[in-house]
């Protein structure tokens, strides 16, 4: 198993958010996770990143055969999780290009390959930023500083496809995106899909799902996992809602 | 010792001892510190600070045998080495640079913009015993670094350095203060700006743990005129930057900034004071610090707005990063505005580093560490990167580098 999740129960300043989750995702498969606000996503995205707020009651976490919670939140990133973030946050004064190269070189470092150098860093950079519509002038800013919403989730995307993990966790990536940027991020995603690496979307709309394919869809409601199926569980959420799940 | 007894029996070492109108003034100031209680809760120069520790000091003052170095490198380029305080005459077309003088003592008997309680200028005027004056003559463009070395352990030097730009003059003016000496540095530069003139004056501070460092200095603009003040704090022992500036003819400007790196358990007192005499004048009090381990830190800035002052335009900010919890940095802002055609503000914001954005830097990758320094290094990018000056950014690189290298 890629992504193992048991019996997940985590609190934060007194209050449980996930409660015995459950959740399995096999290497090269594509995961939603629906639900509505409130029901614990961006706590289950924030954990699985090792955000240090939470408390963690019980349960355990396996990532490609390591105990989750042995490893701190760079070592997780560097194993090849990544977490596109809901609410990205801005740097000023972190420039993009060297914070991208720096952040290549130790995820090589850990894995014992060798660090890629200026140039063809450069190279990737530019070629990576086209493939999304990403101006170059951007790639001169600070990380995330003066973008606009649709602006900060492309770049999300642009990291994560320098990065190129093999388990990538899109929380509400689809959030304040016009359809032509939606488009483009999803076209992203899509071109880094491959049988060796993983996705966790997690959403609030059926829409995102229309460009990316889930191969599972799980409902998530006050902290749990309550339903799981294919495809056709992002359409009942569209028609019914979530009401009937809780 | 007492102050009046130290002052008694080191007259002979101490400038001018012998003009009457100076000793009736040290004599007022002789009563000045017999008489204050030493409030500390209203003296903002004495936050943090143990004063005693400054007044009953022994007084050791030497006239080194290596003597100070004037050299007109390239053109229009100068390189002093100060040595103890002093500085040899040095004249051609362009700059003038002579020992300071009787009248040059005068300055501040009229003046009521620094603080007649501020007992670092008290002492300074008391024993006086080294300064230079530099002259910039009329339309000249100067670049000059002065090195201050202070040569012997357990020195106290008291100078005062008188800088004058003449109209239409441009100094571009750098000095290092980097000694390992246990001494005590008390300096006081007066600097006068004619019309049309300019000066950009950099200071880089690095002193050993025992070295204290006080500069106390005083600007005044005429027309058109601009003074510049960027000073870089990476000294291991007290410093204090006390900076007061006056725009006394109209479309004159100021621009004061600052940043200090302290670690252990280092103290640095700041402050900025902006006196806004004239109409369409301009300034700008910047201070931002970073703050380690025990270490403490106090920044007032002031902005006085005259009546007569109007379309002033006048802003402050202060930021202070607190890297442990055992640190602290006070920052106190004013306005005193008596225009009502002007634009004013004031800002401060102190805490510790942002943990969402360690989170986000960490999840793609970065260690804690190099998150933090990077944070650090982010914090100060815009003032770094408005440096010009290739060689002087570099020293201020491998020094923050080389603070950073201490942050945990």
């Amino acid at each position: 198993m890629f992504l193992e999740i048991k019996d997940l129960s985590v609190k934060i300043e007194n209050k449980n958010i996930l409660k015995s989750l459950n959740l399995s995702i096999n290497k090269g498969e594509v995961h939603a996770i629906m639900g509505p606000n409130g029901s614990g996503k961006s706590t289950l995205a924030n954990v699985l990143a090792g955000k240090e707020d939470y408390e963690i009651l019980n349960g355990e976490i396996n990532f490609k055969d390591n105990d989750l919670f042995d490893l701190n939140i760079e070592e997780r990133a560097q194993e090849g999780m990544f977490l596109a973030f809901q609410y990205p946050v801005e740097i000023p004064g972190v420039n993009i290009t060297p914070f991208l190269h720096s952040a290549i070189n130790s995820k090589r470092k850990r894995m014992n390959e060798e660090e890629i150098d200026n140039l063809s860093f450069a190279k990737l950079l530019k070629s990576k930023a086209s493939d999304l519509d990403i101006n170059i002038d951007m790639l001169k800013r600070s990380v995330n500083t003066g973008f606009s919403g649709g602006e900060k989730k492309r770049y999300e995307i642009l990291q994560m496809s320098i990065l190129n993990p093999d388990l990538a966790i899109l929380d509400e990536t689809d959030s304040g995106l016009d359809i032509d940027a939606l488009k483009i991020v999803t076209d992203g995603v899509n071109k880094l899909k491959s049988k060796d690496n993983s996705f966790l979307i997690i959403t609030h709309y059926q829409k995102l799902l229309d460009y990316i394919k889930p191969d599972y869809v799980h409902v998530m409601v006050d902290g749990s996992i309550v339903k799981s199926g294919g495809s056709e569980i992002a359409s009942e959420i569209e028609k019914d809602g979530f009401q009937k799940f809780q | 010792m007492n102050i009046q007894d130290n002052y008694l029996k080191n007259r002979k070492n101490i400038f001018f001892s012998l003009n009457k109108d100076i000793q009736i003034h040290r004599e007022k100031l002789i009563n000045i510190f017999e008489n204050d209680s030493f409030d500390r809760k209203n003296n903002e120069s004495l936050k943090n600070i143990n004063l005693k520790n400054f007044i009953n000091f022994k007084y050791k003052y030497l006239i080194s045998e290596e003597t100070s170095v004037i050299n007109n490198t390239q053109e229009n380029n100068y390189s002093i080495v100060s040595v103890n305080g002093q500085c040899s005459s040095f004249k051609d077309d362009k700059i003038e640079i002579t020992k300071i003088s009787d009248e040059d003592y005068n300055d501040f008997s009229e003046n009521n913009t620094i603080e007649k309680n501020d007992h670092f200028v008290n002492l300074n005027s008391l024993f006086l015993n080294s300064g230079f004056k530099i002259i910039i003559k009329k339309n000249n463009n100067i670049k000059i670094k002065i090195s201050n070395i202070v040569t012997d352990d357990d020195l106290t030097i008291f100078q005062k350095n008188n800088i004058i730009c003449e109209e239409g003059s441009s100094l571009n003016l750098i000095e290092e203060y980097e000694n390992k000496n246990n001494a005590t540095s008390n300096i006081l530069n007066v600097i006068k700006l004619e019309k049309n003139s300019q000066l950009n004056h950099f200071l880089i501070q690095d002193n050993s743990p025992n070295h204290n460092l006080i500069i106390t200095s005083h600007s005044s603009c005429k027309k058109n005129s601009t003074y510049n003040q960027k000073v870089y704090n990476f000294s291991e022992g007290y410093v204090r930057n006390f900076h007061y500036s006056e725009l006394i003819e109209t479309n004159s400007e100021t621009d004061l900034q600052g940043i200090f790196f302290l670690k252990d358990d280092n103290k640095s007192n700041n402050k900025t004071f902006v006196k806004h005499l004239a109409e369409d004048c301009k300034s700008n009090q910047v201070y931002k610090g970073i703050l380690n381990d025990y270490s403490k830190a106090t920044y007032f800035s002031n902005t006085h707005v005259d009546q007569v002052a109007q379309k002033t335009e006048g802003y402050q900010l202060s930021k202070g990063i607190l890297l442990s919890d055992n640190a602290s940095y006070f920052s106190k802002p004013e306005l005193k505005i008596y225009a009502d055609d002007v634009k004013c503000s004031h800002g401060s914001t102190i805490g510790p580093i942002d943990e969402n954005s360690i989170f986000y830097l960490r999840s793609r990758g970065m260690s804690k560490i190099a998150a933090t320094k990077i944070l650090i290094s982010s914090f100060i990018n815009e003032e770094l990167s408005s440096i010009d000056n290739e060689q002087m950014y570099e020293i201020i690189q491998k020094k923050l580098v080389r603070y950073l290298s201490k942050v945990k």
